[in-house]
Order: C-alpha cells, then sequence, then structure tokens
C-alpha cells in the first residue's frame, strides 16, 4: 500500500478526487485481506490428506449452496428446494421468536422501568429467567408445547428477550428526573408520555440489545432444530453430518454466515436512520 | 400574544420544607405580584430549586401554602409554564425545535399549534430555525428553545430556575434582555431564580433575598430602575450600585454601612 501511495503522490493534482477514490480503494483492499485469508485457509484445510475428508472445498460448497439454495424456477421465486424445505421455516421461527421477544421486552421493560416497586417485585424472577441456560430448557419446552413450531420459536423468544428486557428497562430508568419534570410541568399526556420520551429516550438502549437479541436469535434457532425436527437449517447440519454429505453440510455453514451478515447490515441501516439525533446528540457532548 | 391574558399572583404563605432531618427552608413567606418580574436571589444550597419545585406543584411543603390567584395549589396550576436550568436535560434531542416547542401543546388542532409556536420562535428570535435539531444549537439557542416552548404555552406565570447559569457571558446578557423584552410585551408574570447578584438587580422589580438553609427571606427589596434597562446605562446607575451592594452585604451577612455613606462606599469597591 504505502509504496502505491508513494508512487503516486508526485502527480497529486490539485482536485482531491483522485485521493478520495484512492482512500476508499485502500479500505476495500484492507477489508478484504481477512476473508482472503480464511478462505485461504480453508482451502488449505479441504486439500489436507487427514482433515481433507471432512472439510468440502471452498469452491464445491459455493457450487452446492446455489444449487441447493438457488436452483429453482421462476415459480418458485428462483429459491432452491432446501430454501424451501428448511430455511424458510428456520427464518420463520427465528422472525416470529425475535418479534415476539422484542415485543413482550420492551412492554414488560418499560413497564418494569418506570415503575420501581414492580422491578423489585419481579427482579428475583428475572434475574432467575436469565441465568437458566435457554438451551438446557429445550427438552422442557418440547414437553410443554409439543413437537411443532411452537416449542422452538418460544426457546428462542425466551433465550433471546434478556438483553432486550434489560436494556429497555436501563433506557426508560435512564431517562432522568429533568425530562420527568418537565412531562409534569407542561403536562403532557400519559401516552405522548410513553410513546414520545420513554420510548425514544430509551431507543438506543432498546436497539443496543435487540442487536445482540438478533444474532442470540440465529443461535438458538439452530439449536432449537437440533432435536425432534423434520426441517430447518440446524436438522439440516445435523442430517448432513450423519450422511457424510461434508459439501451439504458446509453449504448450511454458510449460508448461516451470509444471513449473520446480513442481517447486520440491515440492522445498522435502520440504526442510522431512526437513530440519527442520538448520534448527533453524542457527537456534540464529546 | 393574546391579549385576554391576565397575569397571575402567587402567594407563599409560611412554607417550610424538611428532607429528613435536613431542614431546607425553614420559613419562607412572601408575596409575586402580578405582571412583575421577581428574582429570587440566595446562596447556593439556600433551597431555591426546591422552592420552586413547591411553587410548581412538584413537590408538596412540609407546612405552608402557595396561593396562584387566591387558590391554593395542588398540583402544577394551569398557566404556568417553566424554564429549566439545564436545556440539554430539558429539551429532547430526538424532536427537532418545533416539535419541541409543540410538544406541550399537543391537545389543541394542528394548525393553531404550529401558528403557536412559530409566533414563540420569534419572540424569542428563532424564526426559519424550527426544522433544526436541539443539539445542532448552541447553548444559548437552545435555551432560547426551552424559553420559545414556555412562552408557546401562553403562561400567566413564567417560572425559570438559573435559567442563564450554563451560558458564557456575552449570551448571558443578550437572554437577560430577552426575557426583559418578552415580559414587558406579553406582560405576564415572570418569576426567576439566580444566585447572580447583578443579574438579579438587572431584571426584577422586586428582590426576594434568601439566607442560607434553613432559609428565610433576609429581605424584599423594591427595584426602581427606569424601563427598558440597558446593559451598559443601567448597570452604571448609582441606584442599581448601591442596590448590588446592598444585596451583596445581605447575602454575605455584612451589616451595611452607616446612612450616607453607603452609596459612596458601595461606588468605591463597585
Ligand atoms: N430531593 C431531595 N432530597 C433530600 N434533600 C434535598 C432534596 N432536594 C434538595 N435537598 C436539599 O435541600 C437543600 C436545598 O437544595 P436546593 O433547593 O437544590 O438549593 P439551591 O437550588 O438553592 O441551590 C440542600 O441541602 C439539598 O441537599
Ligand atoms: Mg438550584
Amino acid at each position: 500500500m504505502s509504496v502505491l501511495t508513494r508512487a503516486a503522490q508526485p502527480g497529486v493534482s490539485a482536485s482531491d478526487l483522485p485521493r478520495r477514490s484512492r482512500l476508499i480503494g485502500r479500505r476495500v483492499v484492507l477489508s478484504a485481506i481477512v476473508p482472503i485469508l480464511i478462505l485461504l485457509v480453508w482451502w488449505l484445510g479441504s486439500l489436507s490428506p487427514t482433515k481433507g475428508l471432512f472439510i468440502a472445498s471452498p469452491l464445491a460448497t459455493v457450487v452446492r449452496t446455489f444449487q441447493d439454495f438457488l436452483g429453482g424456477n421462476a415459480s418458485h421465486l428462483f429459491l432452491g428446494t432446501v430454501a424451501w424445505q428448511d430455511l424458510l421455516p428456520s427464518l420463520w421461527r427465528a422472525t416470529v421468536g425475535f418479534w415476539l421477544a422484542l415485543v413482550v421486552g420492551v412492554v414488560v421493560g418499560t413497564a418494569l422501568g418506570v415503575k420501581p416497586v414492580v422491578a423489585a417485585l419481579f427482579q428475583p424472577l428475572v434475574h432467575l429467567g436469565r441465568s437458566l441456560p435457554t438451551p438446557a430448557l429445550l427438552g422442557v419446552f418440547f414437553l410443554l408445547f409439543g413437537t411443532g413450531d411452537w416449542p422452538k420459536v418460544l426457546l428462542i423468544a425466551f433465550g433471546v428477550i434478556w438483553p432486550i428486557l434489560f436494556n429497555t428497562i436501563d433506557g426508560v430508568q435512564g431517562i432522568g428526573t429533568g425530562r420527568a419534570h418537565v412531562a409534569e410541568v407542561f403536562k403532557l399526556r400519559r401516552r405522548d408520555v410513553l410513546f414520545r420520551i420513554l420510548l425514544p429516550g430509551a431507543a438506543p438502549k432498546i436497539f443496543a440489545g435487540a442487536r445482540v437479541a438478533l444474532s442470540l436469535s440465529l443461535i438458538m434457532m439452530i439449536i432449537s432444530e437440533l432435536q425432534k425436527s423434520r426441517n430447518g437449517l440446524g436438522y439440516l447440519l445435523v442430517a448432513t453430518q450423519r450422511n457424510f454429505d461434508y459439501p451439504g453440510f458446509w453449504s448450511v455453514l454458510l449460508v448461516l454466515a451470509l444471513i449473520g451478515i446480513i442481517l447486520n447490515i440491515i440492522i445498522v441501516r435502520i440504526e442510522r436512520r431512526v437513530l440519527a439525533w442520538h448520534q448527533g446528540a453524542t457527537s456534540q457532548h464529546d | 400574544m393574546t391579549d385576554n391574558q391576565i397575569p397571575a399572583e402567587l402567594v407563599m404563605t409560611g412554607i417550610a420544607k424538611v428532607y429528613g432531618t435536613n431542614r431546607a427552608i425553614d420559613d419562607i413567606s412572601a408575596t409575586v405580584p402580578a405582571g412583575q418580574v421577581t428574582v429570587i436571589v440566595g446562596p447556593s444550597g439556600a433551597g431555591k430549586t426546591t422552592l420552586l419545585r413547591i411553587i410548581c406543584g412538584l413537590d408538596a411543603p412540609t407546612s405552608g401554602q402557595v396561593h396562584f390567584d387566591g387558590a391554593p395549589i395542588d398540583g402544577v396550576p394551569d398557566g404556568l409554564a417553566m424554564v429549566f436550568q439545564d436545556y440539554s436535560r430539558s429539551l429532547f434531542p430526538w424532536l427537532r425545535v418545533e416539535a419541541n416547542v409543540g410538544f406541550p401543546l399537543r391537545r389543541i388542532d394542528k394548525k393553531l399549534r404550529r401558528s403557536r409556536v412559530m409566533e414563540a420562535l420569534e419572540a424569542v428570535g428563532l424564526a426559519g430555525k424550527e426544522h433544526l435539531y436541539p443539539w445542532e444549537m448552541s447553548g444559548g439557542m437552545q435555551q432560547r428553545v426551552a424559553i420559545a416552548r414556555a412562552l408557546a404555552c401562553h403562561p400567566r406565570l413564567l417560572v425559570m430556575d438559573e435559567p442563564y447559569a450554563s451560558v458564557d457571558a456575552q449570551t448571558r446578557a443578550e437572554l437577560e434582555d430577552l426575557l426583559l423584552t418578552i415580559q414587558a410585551t406579553m406582560k405576564i408574570t415572570v418569576l426567576v431564580v439566580t444566585h447572580d447578584i447583578d443579574e438579579s438587580v438587572y431584571l426584577a422589580d422586586n428582590i426576594i433575598v434568601l439566607s442560607k438553609a434553613p432559609s428565610r427571606v433576609s429581605e424584599e427589596i423594591p427595584v426602581r430602575l427606569a424601563r427598558p434597562r440597558d446593559q451598559i446605562t443601567t448597570k452604571e446607575d448609582a441606584e442599581f450600585i448601591r442596590l448590588r451592594a446592598h444585596v451583596l452585604r445581605l447575602l454575605r451577612n455584612i451589616p451595611e454601612a452607616p446612612t450616607g455613606a453607603g452609596s459612596l462606599a458601595a461606588k468605591v469597591t463597585a
């Protein structure tokens, strides 16, 4: 890099456009280094005489991913059979679980945040719930809710609700007495206080919690499908391994990684939009 | 603003406030006359904020009563608006200026609300800034937004707790003059708390001087300086100088200089 920039320096023109594009190019190159290294290690691993049997090559994995997940025709929205049978049911359960956790977490968190007495009352219960290792509850959820989608959805919701709940309580309590006095002196309506002061004020914290919950929900999604499941990406991970179908196994891992990346991009976009004020306000106080 | 907005009168009788074993306010009786500027000045920790919270109905006194236009207060009186000391904590950073100022008016019709917001922003010299966020503005401008929010309610009593304590001296002078202009045009009752002696004399028709906690009224001082006031000429007026020395003595508990020499001595020290 430095050789490149130095070589270009004598020809620097008055316009800084080439400099800008060089900076951007430099960032692209930098952010590509680690993925390329990972690919290289992966590829070398697949060549290894001992481990290579269990590691499908990157190329085989990509080919298999396209076949399984994108092989369909227009009537199937160009999605492959595996996408329909396993990916979409998984995503559906994770989505329902996540939104359930978000709604319940924000509602309960707000209630606990505004009423310290209620918060104190429920604190032991909340801490008990949080400290239970959710994966260990899988069997209990199957017993309680049968074997369909519900135990899985509820397990995901139960597993991811805690960061949302705690951050909402924290955010609502952090509104401060100053703003509470404003609400009182200006006789603001209760619903305005709730929807225009409490929730927006707590939004940065709630967002941070939701972000953690979103990545947790992918983990919980896989865990919930490892047992007693007839479809889903978690089921597929178990089934492909059992059948020594390593390209299939690796293609599931690749899809999971892609989902994680896409979700992160989406949430960063939303956050930038919804919380623009927060970035502005905090940067002013620095 | 609307001309049927009759300024309110406030009467405090025997107010005391005890926090546990800490007697913050011992006994305060005073009147805030309608249509005038009254300034409460007192040392830090004298219970000024506590007193304002009682006046605003946010807090109940341990004993004593506050009457707002003859009626004992119970909760925040109608027609009272407040400007808080810390604008960064009283404005909402997720709302633009227009929404911040119009927030207390959410019960009224949208068009009327907008016109009242614009009128209030005009009055504080922020016309055209309604689409900014508070954090895009300087401290002085943010405090103007807070004043506009109070004015948009068309208050009959405007209460301000150390409103200019966190802005620089230049902005402070501008905001003092802004307050006096608004008060003169709208004829509302204004009650300001401050620990700044010059500010108290400059703004006031009446000064209520508080002692250290547990606080009592040291003295109620009428200020007869001519209006409109001016940062330069008013502050070099002999009466201004005499008054600020007098308030300072009260706050420091120094006995008054012998009669006749009083104003001269004050002039020399100032
Ligand atoms: N909510 C409270 N609980 C207990 N003590 C308080 C409370 N508010 C104020 N005080 C006490 O009352 C006294 C006066 O405080 P305050 O009204 O803030 O003074 P000032 O505004 O004049 O500086 C202080 O000693 C303070 O510690
Ligand atoms: Mg105070």
